[in-house]
């Protein structure tokens, strides 16, 4: 394996090492005894909710269809009762419809050995409509719909499978990386049947994962890169820096794609089963005893807490999905996603002082910009409401990482006013 | 539903560097302490009051200008630290209401009227300096050799670079700084030539080269000079403990010695008739305020540039000052009034690295006319 790449101009080493104590191949979390399921897990518009109240669902049935483009279908993921069919905040902000199926009956799958399905006698299309049927997302914000990433593109340059986790609470990719490799090589070679891209890249951080099977003769030609474990090595524009130094791949040539993403793409398609589980990270100082688990869709981030042995002390902060571009909740009975790749329980020495202080314009923000933008001129500007010379600087670029607020000693909010000017720019219909 | 009681919500991020600006502030105060320890124990206690004095100025400016705008700001050290530098640039014999009063116009005209930390163009401790400096020229020039120098016959009332400039013009042509100093009365101290010697001993004398006596006295801090100024090594010390946490930054130090040190080099010699690339480099950059406003106040990171390019080109206007006012100005020194011009210049270095990155930004849009992030580009 070479030595670990990354990539050029900023970036940060998150501080804290967080220890995992944990060995050995992620458990099953205890099943929900009501699930709660949002019809809204992806980047499109919300599923039309096909169940009624009072209605028996089985487990992987469908309860919300797709509606339009970048929408995708939702299952259930226990068997049970439509216990209530209410609207309820989304993490992200914004609201949509979740049911809540009350535990109940039997499990068609759970505990079954499965039927593997020979795929490679599949066509393309037959692999995506499939894909569609069960749900498939993009395990990344905001969850872009597999068969929308995938279907317009015929022949892609490259095809990076990002395991990079560059902060110190995110564990699940790598988790998954190490207990499901055989099912990843394969879920690659789905993935690449579609895309027949030119090179397939796997980007880890960890020199543990050099132990991944060397790919089969029959299998795909695989390459395993490893990365500097700098943030933000995982967004896509620094991936590809890092992995083809050469430039031999624009941005618009190249997929990246979670474990996890890949993972569900080979059990909608080996094992027929729609996504209704995913690897999290259960982890923060708050934490008792903290773990990865394979957890239901739908399962509230109580029981996770709960399961993990509750919390230490009580909890200052709880964040889904990372500390540096995640979203905070207080509600214990928001649920697990499609796209939740952690639930963090931080006490107060990990939040520390949210104090702000004037701008001392170190230029720390500056030297940290993975993209090479000033935050805090362009935090002067959309103050000022003065968004088209923002504009003219750069702030369209701005991936919202937080790198800047992350190093900013003043704790000057730089990152809240940039993710809410990029909201209102409205980019991408995500 | 259940809620877990007291969280902070917001948005990310959620995790942060341990340091904060006031950390950064207190940690500059707390490194400069031994080098005023030194002029403490060179000058005794009416140095300490001097000090004393100046950072009570300062406090009572920052209660003031706090009080008006309704904030409590002394906790941030910013006030703390302007008052214990202008304390550090006064002749130690002064009297107290002199740093006082430049502290308080520092901290309250400078910084406060401007809308306090982070709103002021001009470094504040610079500018009690410069404000005493104009306002009581003689105190501000009545050196006093340290105590337990006092055995030594010396060039009483003047610092060696006061005392090396002023002589000057009537030295013997092919004469160094030190010649002119030795002639005027210096002696230098036991530890100066017994570390001298073996020096010579040791390192010089098979290299070929031989080092005067007297420098070692100008790194320790054994001359005349303003209390917290005398220990060029105790302010190195502080300085690569600094830059090696990254408190201050390389850059605007690095820019300004080197713009410095290359311009003494090559005319410093001049003005001895020593001609072109004779100047006595050493001299000059142990000397005087010159490596306290190096690392301590042009580094300032609200009256310097912020991107790497503007510090370097800031640093350099300042070297390049520094040595045309020590050359050619009223007075020996003038590191002070370097880094005041410079501040006044630092808008127009903004402009450039603002020019630059709108560059950046525009060649970055045509580089993704094409299409846009991987996985985002619809």
């Amino acid at each position: 394996m070479r030595p670990s790449r990354t990539f050029r101009h900023g970036g940060i080493r998150v501080e804290g090492d967080f220890d995992w104590e944990q060995r050995g191949p992620a458990q099953n979390a205890f099943l929900p005894n009501g699930a709660v399921i949002l019809l809204k897990q992806h980047s499109g518009k919300q599923a039309r909710c096909v169940v009624r109240r009072g209605e028996y669902v089985r487990e992987g049935m469908v309860i919300g269809r797709a509606d339009g483009p970048f929408s995708a279908n939702v299952h259930s993921s226990v068997p049970g009762v439509v216990r209530d069919i209410r609207i309820s905040p989304l993490p992200e902000g914004g609201r949509a419809e979740a049911v809540v199926v009350a535990l109940e009956g039997a499990f068609d799958r759970l505990g079954r050995r499965g039927e593997r399905y020979l795929w490679k006698s599949m066509g393309r299309n037959e692999i995506l409509s499939t894909l569609r049927d069960r749900g498939v997302v993009d395990t990344e914000a905001p969850g872009l719909p597999l068969f929308d990433l995938l279907s317009e593109r015929q022949e892609t340059g490259i095809l990076i499978i990002n395991a990079v986790e560059c902060e110190p609470y995110l564990r699940a990719e790598a988790h998954l990386l190490a207990d499901k490799s055989p099912e990843l090589m394969e879920g690659i070679s789905i993935i690449r049947k579609i895309l027949s891209p030119k090179r397939t890249v796997i980007a880890t951080t960890r020199s543990e994962d050099s132990s991944l099977p060397p790919p089969s003769d029959d299998g795909p030609d695989v390459e395993l890169v490893r990365l500097e474990a700098r943030y933000p090595q995982d967004m896509p524009r620094q991936l590809l820096e890092a992995v083809d130094g050469s430039r031999k791949f624009s941005p618009d040539d190249a997929v990246i794609l979670r474990p996890s993403t890949v993972f569900a793409a080979y059990e909608a398609i080996v094992l027929a089963r729609p996504m209704v589980e995913r690897y999290v990270s259960v982890s923060g100082g708050a934490l008792k005893r903290p773990a990865v688990l394979k957890v239901r869709i739908g399962t509230p981030i109580g029981d996770l807490i709960e399961e993990c042995g509750g919390f230490l002390g009580p909890p200052a902060r709880l964040v889904l999905g990372g500390v540096l571009r995640g979203h905070s909740v207080h509600d214990l009975d928001a649920p697990i996603t499609k796209t939740t790749s952690a639930v963090i329980a931080l006490d107060s020495e990990e939040v520390g002082s949210l104090l702000r202080s004037p701008c001392i314009r170190c230029g720390r923000c500056a030297e940290v910009c993975p993209e090479r933008l000033d935050p805090d001129i362009l935090f002067r500007l959309v103050k000022r409401g003065l968004r088209l010379r923002a504009l003219e600087l750069g702030l369209g670029y701005c991936t919202v990482c937080g790198a800047c607020g992350y190093v900013c000693p003043s704790r000057v909010p730089l990152v809240a006013s940039f993710a809410a000017e990029s909201h209102s720019l409205g980019e991408a219909p995500r | 539903m259940r809620r877990a009681k007291n969280l902070s919500i917001g948005d990310a991020p959620y995790a942060f560097k341990k340091r904060t600006s006031a950390s950064l502030i207190w940690g500059t105060a707390a490194a400069l302490l031994p080098a005023l320890g030194w002029g403490i124990y060179c000058f005794g206690f009416t140095a300490a009051i001097v000090v004393a004095a100046s950072v009570g100025g300062a406090l009572v400016g920052e209660a003031c200008a706090g009080a008006l705008m309704r904030r409590f700001t002394l906790w941030d050290g910013s006030a703390f630290l302007t008052g214990l530098l202008v304390g550090m640039a006064m002749p130690p014999g002064i009297s107290p209401l002199i740093p006082a009063a430049a502290s308080l116009f520092a901290v309250s005209v400078v910084k406060g009227a401007f809308g306090g930390l982070g709103s002021n163009w001009m470094n504040p401790a610079l500018a009690g300096i410069a404000f005493s400096l104009v306002n009581w020229p003689a105190q501000m020039r009545a050196w006093a050799t340290p105590h337990h120098l006092a055995g030594l016959a010396g060039i009483s009332g003047a610092t060696p670079l006061g005392f090396a400039r002023s002589h000057a013009a009537a030295a013997i042509a092919g004469s160094s700084n030190m010649d002119i100093l030795v002639a005027g009365g210096m002696r230098a101290s036991g530890i100066d030539a017994s570390v001298t010697e073996a020096l010579n001993r040791g390192i010089f004398s098979p290299l070929g080269a031989d080092l005067p006596g007297g420098y070692i006295d100008l790194l320790l801090g054994n001359k005349a000079g303003a209390l917290g100024e005398l220990s060029a090594i105790l302010i190195l010390a502080a300085s690569v403990i600094l830059l090696s946490r990254r408190v201050i930054r390389w850059e605007v130090p690095a820019s300004i010695i080197g713009s410095f040190a290359l311009l003494t080099w090559a005319f410093g010699g001049l003005s001895l008739g020593n001609g072109f690339f004779a100047g006595d480099v050493l001299f000059s950059v142990l000397s005087g305020s010159f490596l306290l406003v190096t690392f301590f106040m042009a580094p300032d990171p609200v009256t310097s540039p912020s991107s790497r390019a503007g510090m370097l080109i800031f640093g350099a206007g300042t070297g390049s000052l520094v040595f045309l006012l020590r050359t050619f100005g009223a007075s020996a020194e003038g590191s002070a009034f370097a880094v005041i011009m410079m501040n006044c210049a630092v808008p127009a270095i903004a402009r450039l690295d603002t020019a630059a990155t709108r560059r950046r930004a525009a060649k970055a849009s045509a580089g993704t006319a094409r299409g846009g992030n991987a996985n985002g580009a619809r």
